[in-house]
């Protein structure tokens, strides 16, 4: 006799060894789905389902928004505007104490609404700003600490490529998930420009004070952000008021960019097609692992572990705070040695039943899921970030770099808290666009 | 200098019409789903444009995951592998390609079971009676080509 809920916990174990073992995310997540499905049901329903989702998912509208949005990005990136954020809030911040660090924070959130992505924004945004802020003497560990912690705001800034692949995954709203992440990552930068300006006041030699640009200089710079940061405000802002649906929202987004490309005269064959190429690459990853990651969640609702897990919450009365502190400690192990997606993929299924047991927002649970999965980006052992600034940056160790990220860690620890307590947090602006 | 500004590398003639087909599909998406946009604030209806973007996205997105094999770039999880000794990494890599062909192998068989059942029902969107045949094809050919090449990168890393 095969107990379902015994083979649903064994394939997720399963599953979290193969993951180690550098089996490809998608490949795992279907092959065990698949062969979990053989077991419960039959290896014909099994064969069946996988090729229905797997035709369903390519051909779905709404999962369209996904390769819009990156080709929208690429063909913004394709216009030069890599280092225009971080360049715009150093000429307002760098004479401040530690101000290139808080620029790089901006940066950050400017560059990580158009990549939609923390490894993304890092890599870019550290290129610039890091030799910047070497030059103007700033503590190597110190500076790369800002930057890894603030390239996380790239995975929650909207129109983030996390939450999207969250709201497939969990059927939510992206709109609303989009409108939810908009205080989080604000209060999330503001959290870490108080980090620096308190570091800074404590030990002054962290982040010395540069010269200041006049208003002529500043207002001449905003020139380079303001057709990209009006076509991101255009799309998000649309989407969130009702103007437009996600995948509509996207196919304006990338309509707008090829015209900022064109007015910025860098619209050249080569400059397409290398925005196209990286697009429909990076796209066939993350659809391979979509499409493994519905079977496995198919696999885990005829489970009925789900059920079970959501059972034993109910039974133990635990409170929702409980269990989401409880949720926040899993997801963070598991985020030390998983990657965001994975994580994500992984425990989606799992967790969003319990989310619904304990009364709680599936769109608040998006939100809380994805910046766990950021922090998961700059604590050890993983820290892809860390690793990212250490490629570019090779005499800086990768010790100094945790160490510089410490107090930004410590913030993110009581903004996850506050998020938690306060749910409202992200709720709040979904609800005025009702 | 960003990336940009630089050549695309010059891909072989398979990714050149995956290039030319997914870019196709994915623009041709993009450009329907705009018009519509426009047509509702302005005031034209464009009939069946989600039907039209949908069957883009299938040739879009079936190029995507063909390019995604090719170019090797399926996300795995790095942190336990690469501290691993270089007898074991290579096995893992075996193992790896073993489940990425057995991933798509499986993927291929469902996709052709559905196929074949809808074959004799001459299946075809709502609006625009657009035939769905084609499409399933063309998705069956990149789940077909993707298991190929990662049989030929299997046997390669064996014999390596």
């Amino acid at each position: 006799m095969i107990y379902p809920e015994i083979v649903g916990v064994l394939a997720f174990l399963i599953l979290l060894a193969i993951l180690l073992l550098r089996v490809p995310i998608g490949a795992a997540l279907a092959l065990v789905g698949m062969v979990g499905l053989a077991l419960l049901i039959s290896p014909e329903a099994a064969l069946i389902k996988s090729g229905v989702i797997a035709f369903d998912t390519v051909s779905r509208y709404e999962l369209g928004v996904l390769p819009l949005f990156m080709l929208m990005a690429q063909l913004c990136f394709a216009a030069g505007a890599s280092g225009d954020f971080f360049a715009v809030a150093a000429k307002f911040l760098g004479h401040r104490r530690g101000g290139l660090a808080m620029a790089s924070i901006g940066g950050c959130a400017g560059f990580g609404a158009i990549s939609g992505s923390s490894l993304a924004t890092v890599a870019t945004v550290s290129a610039v700003a890091l030799p910047e802020m070497r030059r103007a003497g700033y503590r190597p560990g110190f500076a790369a600490g800002a930057l890894a912690a603030g390239g996380t705001l790239g995975s929650l800034t909207p129109p983030s490529g996390a939450l999207i692949v969250y709201g497939i995954i969990a059927e939510q709203s992206i709109g609303k998930l989009f409108g939810a992440a908009i205080v989080p990552v604000v209060t999330q930068a503001l959290f870490y420009i108080a980090v620096i300006a308190l570091m800074c006041r404590l030990r002054p030699e962290l982040g010395p004070v540069g010269p200041r640009a006049t208003w002529r200089e500043r207002i001449a710079s905003l020139r380079h952000v303001l057709d990209i940061a009006a076509l991101i405000l255009f799309v998000v802002g649309g989407l969130i008021v009702g103007w437009f649906t996600p995948t509509e929202a996207a196919s304006v987004g990338c309509v707008g960019a090829l015209i900022i490309l064109a007015l910025r005269r860098r619209f050249t064959p080569a400059a397409l097609a290398t925005a196209l190429y990286e697009t429909l690459k990076t796209t066939g990853m993350i659809y391979l692992i979509v499409i493994g990651a519905l079977i496995f969640s198919t696999f885990v609702s005829v489970t009925g572990v789900t059920e079970h897990l959501s059972g034993l919450v109910h039974a133990a009365g635990a409170s929702p705070m409980l269990a989401v502190i409880v949720m926040a400690l899993v997801l963070l192990v598991l985020g030390s040695f998983l990657d965001g997606l994975a994580l994500m993929l992984l425990m989606t299924p799992i967790l969003l039943p319990i989310v619904g047991t304990l009364g709680l927002s599936p769109i608040w649970f998006g939100i809380f899921l994805v910046r766990t999965m950021e922090i998961g980006f700059v604590h050890p052992p993983l820290g892809f970030n860390v690793y990212v600034i250490h490629a570019g940056a090779r005499d800086i160790s990768v010790g100094s770099i945790f160490r510089g990220i410490v107090p930004f860690l410590l913030s993110d620890f009581v903004h996850l808290a506050l998020l938690i307590a306060f749910p409202v947090i992200a709720l709040w602006l979904p609800g005025l666009a009702r | 200098m960003d990336i940009h500004d630089q050549q695309p590398p010059r891909p072989g003639p398979v990714l050149r019409f995956l290039l030319i087909v997914g870019s196709g599909g994915l623009l041709l998406a993009m450009a329907t789903d705009a018009l519509a946009v426009l047509g509702r604030h302005v005031g034209f209806a464009v009939n069946g444009a989600i039907e039209i973007f949908q069957m883009c996205a299938v040739v879009a997105l079936s190029s995507a995951i063909l390019i995604a094999t090719l170019a090797e770039r399926h996300a795995a999880v790095d942190l336990l592998a690469g501290r691993l000794s270089p007898g074991t990494q290579r096995g893992l890599a075996i193992a790896g390609r073993v489940a990425a062909l057995a991933a798509f192998v499986v993927l291929g068989i469902g996709s052709a079971w559905v196929t074949a059942d809808l074959w004799p029902t001459s299946e075809m969107t709502e609006q625009l009676a657009i035939p769905l045949r084609g499409f399933r094809l063309f998705w069956l050919a990149a789940c077909t080509c993707a298991a190929i090449h990662s049989a030929i990168a299997l046997i390669r890393e064996v014999r390596r």
